[in-house]
């Protein structure tokens, strides 16, 4: 069984607008002290909103100014929690460390400096440029302080830092990791200001949660928490916290930015979450609640929390954004920051900004529930719960407690087959020079899906949306009520909506901050394709969105093997997903990637229908092949600096680990599908490495050739064609491998079904 | 019906609410069962209409009616337009 494992946290660090440590932060948000003022990142005078939570600290002051202030906040949040740990990072604990990010908005603060300076007509600067995309944040945190562990960057936007959390949580218990640096970090930004703005989301004074609720006040910061196996916690005499228990991912297949009203899919988040840590609702004692400001969550929440707390008759409720401001892709990992220090110090922090005819109001409304207004209130508390809900649909909870609890994860571990696949894939043309994907409306319209609704779609959702249609089609699975709870959704991206948010921060370049498009802003957030996904096919379960690389297409399949291994679904689509428009051309142009002798970029979405065996054979279903290991690694050997280096080691290893965990030896495999993109010292490295290890016999194919370079969608294309090549008897056996930044490697072994 | 205005009003809802140009008539229902906008596109077309016309639907007391369609928001739009 898998969840025998304890997970517990060992470390804290936070920064945010009330505070840069963990200590003056809680102390501040128990005195209802806020962190919201006048907005001063960017002029805000045209703009009917002026208030913003910023962080105090510099750029200069966050880790010299030399990153984006994305990761830059993660840098300081991350370097509390290690030391509030205890670990030496010269030691050969940090070698084991890998991070787990969530943000939002990633490298918009850069992305704001590179397309100031192009619209100069000066040449952008290449560190802004390489800072832009989320892909590089968690690599960039673990190279900082030579955690030499795996790597990834949870995208969903408002939900990215509890679901981070999950993540870790799923890693140490599935075996694939012991101790992780897990959080959010997302930093104030014009983008998110102007597309709030665009949605009338702000409020127009100081955001009143549960209260006057008209709209949110968006704030910056990140939090990070050391998320540890118990046996690893006190094989090191580490100081423990708490324990966390279990978690919830949802989606509502609703709406791009708008909760369900009748808070239907937080409502199973929620159970999820309370039904794996083996509890009952009314063992709950207080929720850190999403608690936005805007009408549309705050009702729905409430709804959410009145009807599933029903029987409880002491529950605590408060939400900390008041102060915070919302974080975005930090807020879940500030929230659980807070919660686990509540749960510790018997403390929970209050919602703020009540007077004292809106307490009359919040008391006849709340019902049952005690929601703590303005001031603290001293408990003794044993199991608390943190809430986040997002753009997209995303819904994740997750659950700290005094003790270990007798978890509810009791699914016995099955093998797990690829029971179909979905390809969109680019045709050379000729004029662009690129790999470019038919996206005809006539090929959605043969699916039912209307016009009204594709129009809505960017690019990247629309090609993740066809692959996502095709392969559930492949698979001959309706989604239908009886399923739409056990199917979940896994995107892997390297670039994400990358176009999207290129053109709306040029947009507010050229037209002031106050003209953000309410149409466009959806589409800036990494998830949107994945929820789009769910709205369009009507799948409600796990939904996740990876932005790590080129690697990030198998990484879903791992991801999504996760999710299936601990019974939250059934079936997981998996896919890998990346657009090539003319802001990628100029992109990677711009990068030195392209052009003679270098890659040629491609796109294309490719989906994989993960499902377990019990299910497969309920359908009947076809089974192109079985997944008989899969493992990411990294390290930190090398000039750490360089996030483009490569490294022999945590390939050889990630070859290693999947052969052990298919019982299987490198003589066995005849064939790897492999990563080659036509940049010279990446396909000597990548051949070398494979000749060393499986000896000069070793076929590679090097799908790129024929597809160009399409990033995360080549990396699932590696695996699809390997389980076709297995489905239809070419192959009995073969590895997929692609690699990330920062010397990050996934593979995945697949054998006859 | 003013088709300047109602042309103009056409081109603006085909650039920013990515409507295909030959799905949309001019008494086509914009938030009906023909073209499906929500209240993301209504925001968008208050935006539209100002910088087209320098008239504000939101403060000139515009209806659910007057969005109805493109022939609705031109006579609006007439009986706002200054000048």
């Amino acid at each position: 069984m898998l969840n025998e494992k304890r997970c517990v946290i060992t470390g804290l660090g936070l920064v945010c607008a009330i505070g840069d440590n963990v200590d003056e932060c809680f102390d501040a948000a128990l005195n209802g002290k806020s962190g919201i003022a006048d907005a001063k990142s960017f002029d805000t005078t045209e703009c009917y909103s002026h208030k913003g939570a910023e962080v105090r600290l510099s750029d200069e002051e966050l880790a010299g100014g030399k990153y984006d202030r994305t990761t830059a906040l993660g840098i300081k949040a991350a370097g509390e929690a290690i030391k509030d740990a205890g670990i030496d990072m010269d030691s050969e604990v940090a070698s084991e460390i890998g991070v787990l990010l969530g943000s939002c908005i990633a490298g918009a603060a850069c992305v704001e400096k590179y397309y100031k300076q192009k619209a100069k007509g000066e040449k952008g600067d290449i560190s802004n440029l390489k800072a832009m995309p989320a892909s590089v944040i968690a690599g960039n945190v673990a190279d900082y302080y030579n955690a030499g562990g795996i790597t990834a960057n949870i995208v969903n936007a408002c939900a990215a830092g509890t679901l981070s959390l999950s993540l870790a949580i799923d890693l140490i218990r599935g075996g694939k990791g012991e101790i992780f640096l897990a959080g959010g970090c997302d930093s104030f930004s014009s983008l998110a200001y102007s597309g709030f703005h665009a949605l009338r989301a702000l409020a127009p004074s100081d955001c009143s949660p549960f209260n006057h609720s008209d709209g949110i006040t968006l704030g910056e910061g990140a939090g990070v928490l050391v998320v540890e196996s118990y046996e690893h916690a006190v094989k090191r005499g580490a100081r423990i916290y708490c324990d966390v228990l279990g978690s919830g991912v949802s989606s509502d297949a609703y709406h791009i930015t708008a909760p369900r009203p009748d808070g239907e899919g937080q409502m199973n988040v929620i159970t999820r979450a309370v039904k794996n840590s083996g509890l009952k609702f009314s063992d709950i004692d207080y929720v850190n609640a999403h608690g936005t400001g805007t009408a549309k969550n705050d009702e729905s929440e409430f709804l959410s929390l009145k009807t599933l707390f029903e029987g409880s008759k002491d529950l605590y409720v408060s939400s900390t954004k008041s102060m915070t401001g919302h974080c975005l892709g930090a807020a879940g990992a500030i929230e659980a920051v807070f919660t686990v220090k509540a749960l510790v110090e018997g403390k929970l922090p209050p919602t703020t900004g009540y007077s004292e005819e809106d307490l009359k109001v919040l008391e006849e409304k709340s019902g049952s529930i005690n929601f703590i207004a303005n001031k603290p209130v001293t408990k003794d508390v044993n199991y608390v719960m943190s809430n986040s809900f997002a753009f997209g649909g995303n819904n994740a909870s997750i659950v700290f407690a005094k003790d270990p609890n007798v978890l509810n994860l009791t699914c016995p571990k099955q093998s797990l087959y690829v029971t179909g696949i979905g390809m969109v894939n680019g045709e050379y043309n000729e004029e662009k020079g690129d790999y470019i994907a038919n996206l005809d409306t006539d090929l959605f319209k043969a699916y039912g899906v209307k016009s009204a609704f594709l129009r809505k779609l960017d690019r990247l959702s629309q090609l993740q949306l066809l692959s996502g249609i095709r392969a559930l089609e492949d698979a001959g699975i309706t989604v239908n009520e009886e399923n739409e709870g056990v199917i979940g959704i896994c995107i892997g991206t390297n670039d994400g909506p990358m176009t999207e948010i290129a053109n709306f921060q040029k947009g507010i370049i050229r037209d002031g901050i106050e003209k953000g498009s309410a149409f466009a802003f959806p589409n800036t957030v990494y998830n949107a394709a994945g929820g789009y996904l769910s709205i369009a096919t009507g799948i409600k379960g796990y939904n996740v969105t990876i932005a790590n690389g080129f690697q990030s297409g198998i990484q879903s399949v791992c991801a999504a093997a996760g999710a299936i291994m601990f019974g939250y679904e059934s079936i997981m689509l998996a896919s890998g997903t990346d657009e090539c428009t003319d802001i990628d051309d100029e992109i990677f142009s711009d990068l030195g990637f392209t052009g003679e002798g270098k890659m040629t970029l491609g796109e294309g979405s490719v989906t994989c229908v993960i499902e377990k065996d019990s299910s497969a054979a309920e359908r009947g279903a076809k089974r192109y092949a079985k997944i008989a290991g899969f493992s990411s690694t990294r390290d930190t050997s090398g000039d750490r600096s360089d996030n483009s280096r490569m490294s022999e080691k945590a390939l050889i290893r990630a070859l290693e680990n999947v052969l052990e965990e298919g019982g299987m030896k490198a003589s066995d495999v005849k064939c790897i599908y492999g990563f080659g993109n036509g940049i010279e010292s990446i396909d000597k490295f990548e051949m070398d490495v494979y000749k060393k290890f499986f000896g000069d016999d070793i076929e590679v194919k090097l799908i790129k050739k024929e597809y160009g370079e399409a990033r995360a969608a080549s990396s699932s294309l590696q695996f699809a064609m390997l389980a076709k090549d297995i489905h239809e008897g070419r192959l009995e056996t073969g590895i997929a491998v692609s690699y990330g930044t920062s010397a990050l490697y996934t593979a995945v072994l697949l054998t006859r079904a | 019906m003013n088709n300047e205005i109602a042309e103009q009003i056409k081109g603006m809802l085909v650039e920013r609410l990515r409507i295909p140009a030959d799905e949309l008539e001019y008494d086509s229902e914009l938030f009906g069962e023909d073209i499906g906008l929500d209240s993301i596109d209504s925001i968008e077309i208050i935006v539209g209409i100002e910088n087209l016309f320098g008239v504000d639907l939101s403060g000139s007391g515009a209806t659910r009616e007057d969005f109805r369609s493109i022939e609705t928001l031109t006579a609006f739009v007439e009986a706002h337009k200054e000048g």
